[in-house]
Formats: structure tokens, C-alpha cells, sequence
């Protein structure tokens, strides 16, 4: 195997790998302490469509999480870039609670769609609306393409398949903002300074943290809590840079091995 | 332009599109499309066999039947080849129990259809009833299946009402199969079942007919896999950049279905 570059950033996956809901992993505040007693840049990245950067670390300080705004790079943080890199003006059919994220961003006469995950917009009227935009060429921006997620009262329908109707009614395809999309994670390093050969990125979810990472060159790691589920790590081809059963144990690893 | 009497020679059998081809929905009903209500007229003053082959899923076919007549048209319902018929038959051969994500207006089609404890979903033109709630109802049904049977009527991508284009029921059979990873069944254009079923009610070889209508992709090239000619009309949903599809050219294009019938009526055997 070719030498790598010594490392210089850590991307975090939030829900599953830091916390559970509301519960923090445990010895997850005291692993991060010790990350951060090195000269790593740590950077905290998560696919949301309806928890804007205010509430994520609303939730992180009541778990005692030592994390700052500009640390939290999430997929309605990638959108909001995208629309800025474009110059387009969203017609956005996203949760209410993530319009915070996109505050400054000019929305009258839209010649752009930014789609989440928005139960309360997908009625036939505004997907009609979204539809007739994007026939007139406005781009497609998805903050992810989720089939489905569960629910208290079972499983829900997820943004992917309110995405694929609008790419087949147009014959368009969107553009994916949030993980496992290559430029998630090379807009999460943006600003870091470094490259991908040089960050390692820790998650729960095998193809869309670790296998996403992996195919921009970062190493991945891939925790056995929050969703993992046996076997998961062999999902991916090539296999998880190091698989273990949490973020301690994936902090430890770091400060042995890589650093 | 291409020779018309070539491209027509030996057709004995039309097939008519319904929406975007004789009429544009809309508020109130709808509007007849300039000429076609003559045009359907001359075409069955002829000796040309006609039949009307549609993929409308939000009305009955006697709701249909009865806005195309009070518009002006010259049609009854056994003229009408429709996908909510068909579907019967086919849950009343396999025995299946539908979900029935569709719109108020079609659902008198499936009064004789046993719906308790569903073991399949149908999806239909619904519009204003694709709310997340009921997309959400049709995803749980079919997850909770072992062998989950989905049922398309059609899959449009989207038709053109007197407001504008709207969304078709294939965008949302599309988002269904995406959520559950399954392939949906079509009733209804492009399957050729439907397109053969038309032919044989209408009595005609699919080599002796053609078919027109507004839809580039469901109705000329599905006739076209089925062995028949298709015209597309430049009237209802059609946009230019349909002529130079990537997959699919029709035999002919004209500007309304009064301009086709001149065309046949000039052109194929007295």
C-alpha cells in the first residue's frame, strides 16, 4: 500500500456516531476532548433536511458536546453553497425549520428547485409548481435522496422518491448535495486546507459516510452504533479503512495509529 | 415533407389519443382542440375503422364519454379503449384486492372490486389526491407485503390542461418504485396488451393502423413497438423539442388532428 500523508482533519458524522437521538454515545465528550487536544481540524458533517446548524448545536450543548457553529457542515449547508456557486434564486421545498440555513437567500421568481424533505409541501399543487419550473430548465438541487426513514408510527416516505418523480416528469437528474455525493465531502474540507489523503472520516453508515468518503480518497471508519447493523462493513468494495465498535474506540485508533 | 401517400399506404385503422389530441381539460370541462370535433366526424364518414385509445385514469370512461359528447364529439363508450376497464379484468383474473390510490372520479369503475385487506396497490391519475398522506398510505401497503404488486395506470409523464401542463400519474408510479425498489406493472400506453386489445376491438392488423397523439414517448412510440404507424400531433402536450427525441420518431408530424384526417382521407385507399 502507497504511503499516506499524515493527517490533518477529522470529519464526524453526527446522529448515530456522536449521539442517538438524544442520548450521547458513551464517552463520546471525553474521546472528542482528546481529538482535540491535537493539532487535527475537526469538522462535524451530516445529512439533515430539516434540522437547521441552530438546532443541531442546541442539541449537541444540552449533551455537553464542545462544537461551534462554524464546525457543522450539513447537507442544507452543501445546497446553500450550491445555490450561491450558481447565482440561482430556490423555490425551496424544505422543512420550515431548515429556512434559518438559507436566511439572505433571494427566493422571489424562482429559476431554481431545492428539494428535502417537506411532507407539509409535497401536495400535487407546489410539486406541480417545482415541476413547471424545471421544465423551463431551472436546475434540480436534492439535499439527498433517502428512500425512506423510520418514524414513530412506522415507516415514511423519504425525499428520494418526491426527487426521482420530478427527474422523471422533466427527464432531468438532480444534483445531490449531502452525503454520499463527492462533493459533500470535498466542500466539507473547503477552508481546512487540506486534501482528502489527508482527513479521515468516522460514521455509522457504510455507503454513505464511509463508502462516500472513501471514494474522494479519505480514509473511513465506521462505527457499530446508531443504525450499523451486522455486516454492514461488508456492504463496500474496497472495505472500511477500520471498523470498530465506537467513537472512542475510533478516536483511540487515531491517536495510535494515524497522528 | 415526407410523402404522405407512402408513409399512409394500406391503413385501414385509426386510433385516436382522447386528451391533447381532441380536447384540452381544464376548468369547466375542458375545450374541444380547433377542428377535431369535424375532423372525428369526416373520420367516421369514412370507411377507415376508428377507435379512441386512451390513458385518461382520473375519469370513468362514462364520465369521459359524456364531456367529449356535450363538447360535440361523435363517440360512445363502447368505442373507447381505457386502462381502468383493463385493470379489472386483470385483479379480477389474478385475484388480487387493491389499495386504490386514484382520483373520486374514476373510482365507480372499481365498485364490483373487493378492496378489504389489500393485497396490491393501483395508482391512477389521482391530482389533487397525491398528497404525501395518501403517497404515504400506498408506500406502507406495499411494504407490508411480501411480494408487493404495484398497478400503473399509464405512466404519463405529465398531460396539458387549458391552465397548463400538469403532473401525470408515472412521476409518482416512478416515486413508489423508487421508496420500495420494485417495478410497477402499466396498464394502459406503452404496454402493448393495451395497444393489441385496441387493435382487436378495433378489428385491424397493427401493420394496418396508426396511431395518433400528443404524447411522443407514450403514444408514438408504444404504437410503434407494437408494429403500427404513429403521427404526432403539434397540439396538447407536445413541444418542439419532442421532434428530435432521442429515441423515439414518429412517422409523420402534424399540426392537429383536422390536418392528419386531410392527410388520410387524401392519401389511403377509397
Amino acid at each position: 500500500m502507497a504511503a499516506r500523508r499524515a493527517l490533518k482533519a477529522v470529519l464526524v458524522d453526527l446522529n448515530g456516531t456522536l449521539h442517538i437521538e438524544d442520548a450521547a454515545v458513551p464517552g463520546a465528550q471525553e474521546a472528542l476532548k482528546r481529538l482535540r487536544a491535537t493539532s487535527v481540524v475537526v469538522k462535524f458533517v451530516t445529512n439533515t433536511t430539516k434540522e437547521s446548524k441552530q438546532d443541531l448545536m442546541e442539541r449537541l450543548k444540552k449533551l455537553e458536546f464542545d462544537i461551534s457553529e462554524d464546525e457543522i457542515f450539513t447537507s442544507l449547508t452543501a445546497a446553500r453553497n450550491l445555490v450561491e456557486q450558481k447565482q440561482v434564486r430556490p423555490m425551496l421545498l424544505v422543512d420550515d425549520r431548515a429556512l434559518p440555513d438559507f436566511k439572505g437567500i433571494q427566493t422571489s421568481d424562482p429559476n431554481a428547485v431545492v428539494i428535502g424533505l417537506a411532507p407539509e409541501h409535497f401536495h400535487y399543487q407546489i410539486l406541480n409548481q417545482a415541476f413547471r419550473l424545471l421544465l423551463d430548465g431551472a436546475p434540480l438541487i436534492a439535499i439527498h435522496k433517502a428512500r425512506y426513514y423510520k418514524r414513530k408510527d412506522g415507516l415514511a416516505l423519504g425525499p428520494g422518491p418526491f426527487v426521482t418523480a420530478l427527474e422523471f416528469a422533466t427527464d432531468t437528474k438532480a444534483t445531490v448535495v449531502g452525503k454520499p455525493a463527492q462533493t459533500f465531502f470535498l466542500e466539507a474540507l473547503r477552508g481546512t486546507g487540506c486534501e482528502p489523503e489527508e482527513a479521515v472520516m468516522i460514521g455509522d453508515d457504510c455507503r454513505d459516510d464511509v463508502g462516500g468518503a472513501q471514494n474522494v480518497g479519505m480514509r473511513g471508519i465506521l462505527v457499530k452504533t446508531g443504525k450499523y447493523r451486522a455486516a454492514d462493513e461488508e456492504k463496500i468494495n474496497p472495505a472500511p479503512y477500520l471498523t470498530c465498535e465506537s467513537f472512542p474506540h475510533a478516536v483511540d485508533h487515531i491517536l495510535q495509529h494515524l497522528l | 415533407m415526407a410523402a404522405w401517400g407512402e408513409l399512409l399506404a394500406g391503413v385501414r385503422g385509426v386510433l385516436l389519443d382522447i386528451s391533447g389530441v381532441l380536447y384540452d381539460g381544464g376548468e369547466g370541462g375542458g375545450e374541444p382542440i380547433a377542428g377535431s370535433v369535424e375532423a372525428v366526424a369526416r373520420l367516421k364518414r369514412s370507411p377507415l375503422k376508428v377507435r379512441f385509445c386512451t390513458n385518461e385514469s382520473q375519469k370513468s370512461r362514462g364520465d369521459l364519454v359524456g364531456l367529449l359528447r356535450r363538447l360535440g364529439f361523435d363517440i360512445s363508450e363502447g368505442e373507447v379503449t381505457a386502462p381502468a376497464p383493463a385493470t379489472c379484468l386483470i385483479l379480477k383474473e389474478r385475484g388480487l384486492r387493491p389499495h386504490l390510490l386514484v382520483h373520486d372520479g374514476v373510482r365507480s369503475e372499481f365498485d364490483q372490486i373487493d378492496t378489504s385487506n389489500p393485497n396490491c396497490v393501483v395508482i391512477a391519475d389521482a391530482g389533487e389526491s397525491f398528497s404525501y398522506h395518501n403517497m404515504n398510505k400506498a408506500f406502507q401497503v406495499l411494504m407490508e407485503l411480501e411480494n408487493p404488486v404495484l398497478l400503473s395506470l399509464g405512466k404519463g409523464r405529465y398531460y396539458k390542461e387549458t391552465s397548463g401542463l400538469l403532473l401525470d400519474v408515472g412521476p409518482y408510479m416512478k416515486a413508489l418504485e423508487y421508496a420500495c425498489g420494485i417495478e410497477a406493472e402499466v396498464v394502459g400506453k406503452p404496454s402493448p396488451e393495451f395497444f393489441k386489445s385496441a387493435l382487436q376491438e378495433m378489428g385491424v392488423e397493427a401493420h394496418q393502423a396508426v396511431m395518433i397523439g400528443d404524447d411522443i414517448v407514450g403514444d408514438v412510440g408504444g404504437a410503434q413497438r407494437c408494429g403500427m404507424r404513429a403521427l404526432q400531433v403539434r397540439t396538447g402536450k407536445y413541444r418542439p423539442s419532442d421532434e428530435h427525441h432521442p429515441e423515439v420518431k414518429a412517422d409523420g408530424y402534424v399540426d392537429n388532428l383536422a390536418e392528419a384526417v386531410d392527410l388520410l382521407l387524401q392519401h389511403t385507399d377509397k
